[in-house]
């Protein structure tokens, strides 16, 4: 039972440098400032009025305590503070905050306000959010808990911060590493249940689906041939990807599989913000050591990583 | 003394967060495979059905919304995003939703309006808003949300009269059919008839 208990722990806190660290977070900060930019025209228009009324209350059935922008809102109209000026406020906030986090200023408070502004987003606009606003507040959940700030960010290179617990930060990416595991099992899974995904007709049918039809269906029933291998590769790499992401045989080509699946999805249907979300957690979980051993691991001396 | 008491919390904490995400996940997972289509059998259909049933009132659906525990339970799969499952486009590939407005000015002319936001990145959410429209069960959430949208388009055309919104699913052509030349279709869903005063839309279904 010890010698069980020893190697659990040697799994989950392995030595680690925070190269991995660096990758989530700047990844993470393009993500969120992208995500607010691409967002700026529509912002009010779909965070504000019924809608947003309608799904805090729907969330409110689940729990009061789930972050929400109607918190403020209800503050602000007290002091005479329009939902417009709020919300465009709230905006702003995010790109600050996804700027810092894109540099390394002020990493962890900025990985907060990231976190906290995009997830009342995410709950205020329950009706429009999808797949990428949940694997973003994953991405930012386990970002703002990991030992920040990395040797990268200009928090450490200017003011030299220097992350409280080092220690911590092979577990982190070992948490990062199995939550993408198990999401791409049971993705894979789903998908392996459909008769759509074995005979090519779900990737024509995901190809062709407004407002996914980013390619013209006439060229894309070139390659007809195509879609039921596309189908299968789909399922095998998500599947697949917990059983063959941790053997270093087959780890490089596993990855470049699934970010390869992933630029396809954001080219040919248009979820570049979603692609880009995946690909950074995976490039965060996995990338790092791809190619050549970690030079230096940061354990309990982060001194050791800036050298 | 300090590290080992910190990775104990650590892995109390991984341990629960871990057992949430799978239990999630199988409920998903569970729920897909009784709704089908799939390729399993209808007796495993069925039985995804009861265990489905079985691992929801195991989380939290037999206590009451008030309950400390739930709405604890709720706030943190909430915060740290592993409220849902992992079944995006599976285990098939729906068919989207479509919402035409018909505005009707005083002089008799008729005009077709889309929703319309200024960017590829809203237009993705605009088409989660429209399916979620579509496929909700609950009549009177379809309704708030189709005059929400109809009245952003009334702000943009004060001078309209009135204004039909129409709620149609799209049905996707198979390569086959494509190849025939069939295109994609409309079904017609509801239909919800707004006018100046502030009363309850004219409801029209299937």
């Amino acid at each position: 039972m010890q010698g069980v208990k020893a190697r659990l722990l040697k799994f989950l806190f392995p030595p680690s440098t925070d190269t991995w660290l660096a990758l989530l977070r700047v990844g993470l900060g393009f993500e969120v400032t992208l995500y607010s930019l691409s967002l700026r025209n529509d912002w009010t228009y779909l965070l504000s009025g019924t809608a947003r009324k309608l799904a805090e209350a729907l969330l409110s059935l689940e729990s009061h305590l789930i972050p929400r922008f109607g918190w403020f809102l209800a503050l602000a109209a007290r002091v005479g503070v329009q939902e417009k000026t709020l919300l465009f406020l709230a905006w702003a906030c995010l790109v600050a905050a996804g700027c810092g986090l894109l540099v390394g200023v002020a990493c962890r408070f900025s990985a907060i306000v990231a976190w906290f502004l995009h997830l009342c987003a995410a709950k205020s606009g329950g009706f429009i959010s999808y797949g990428m606003d949940n694997f973003l507040t994953i991405g930012l959940f386990y970002l703002m808990l990991s030992p920040l700030p990395d040797r990268y960010a200009l928090d450490w290179r200017l003011r030299n911060l220097q992350p409280e617990n080092p220690e911590l930060l092979g577990f982190w990416r070992r948490v990062l590493q199995v939550h993408l595991c198990i999401i791409y099992f049971f993705s894979g899974l789903t998908k392996c249940l459909g008769p759509g995904w074995w005979d090519g007709s779900n990737v024509w049918r995901a190809l062709i689906r407004p407002p996914f039809n980013v390619v013209d269906p006439e060229i894309l029933v070139r390659w007809k041939y195509f879609f039921p291998l596309a189908g299968i590769l789909i399922c095998v790499a998500e599947f697949g990807y917990p059983f063959f992401i941790w053997s270093s045989r087959t780890r490089r080509i596993w990855l470049f599989g699934i970010c390869g699946m992933h630029i396809a999805i954001g080219v040919m249907m248009g979820m570049y913000l979603f692609s880009l979300v995946m690909i950074v957690l995976n490039v965060a979980a996995f990338g790092p050591g791809l190619f050549r051993r970690e030079e230096k691991l940061v354990t309990l001396q982060p001194e050791a990583a800036a050298s | 003394m300090r590290v080992l008491r910190q990775k104990d919390l650590c892995l109390a904490w991984l341990t629960l967060q871990f057992l949430l995400i799978v239990l999630f996940s199988c409920r998903y997972t569970l729920r897909v495979a009784a709704e089908g289509p799939t390729i399993l059998l209808v007796s495993i259909e069925s039985f995804s059905q009861k265990a489905e049933t079985a691992l929801s009132a195991g989380l939290d659906q037999k206590l009451p919304a008030s309950n400390p525990v739930r709405e604890a339970l709720a706030t943190y799969l909430h915060i740290a995003g592993i409220e849902t499952g992992y079944n995006y486009f599976a285990p098939n590939v729906p068919g989207g939703y479509k919402l035409v407005f018909e505005l009707h000015y005083v002089d008799g002319r008729v005009e077709y309006e889309l929703p319309s936001v200024s960017s590829a990145a809203a237009a993705l959410r605009m088409a989660g808003l429209l399916d979620n429209i579509g496929r909700t069960p609950y009549d009177a959430l379809r309704e708030i949300l189709v005059k929400t949208l109809a009245q952003s388009v009334w702000r943009e055309h004060p001078d309209v009269e009135s204004v039909r919104a129409i709620v149609g699913s799209v049905r996707l052509p198979t390569v086959h059919d494509f190849e025939e030349g069939k295109r994609e279709s409309y079904e017609f869903l509801y239909a919800y008839d707004f006018s100046l005063q502030n009363a309850p839309a004219n409801t029209n279904h299937r």
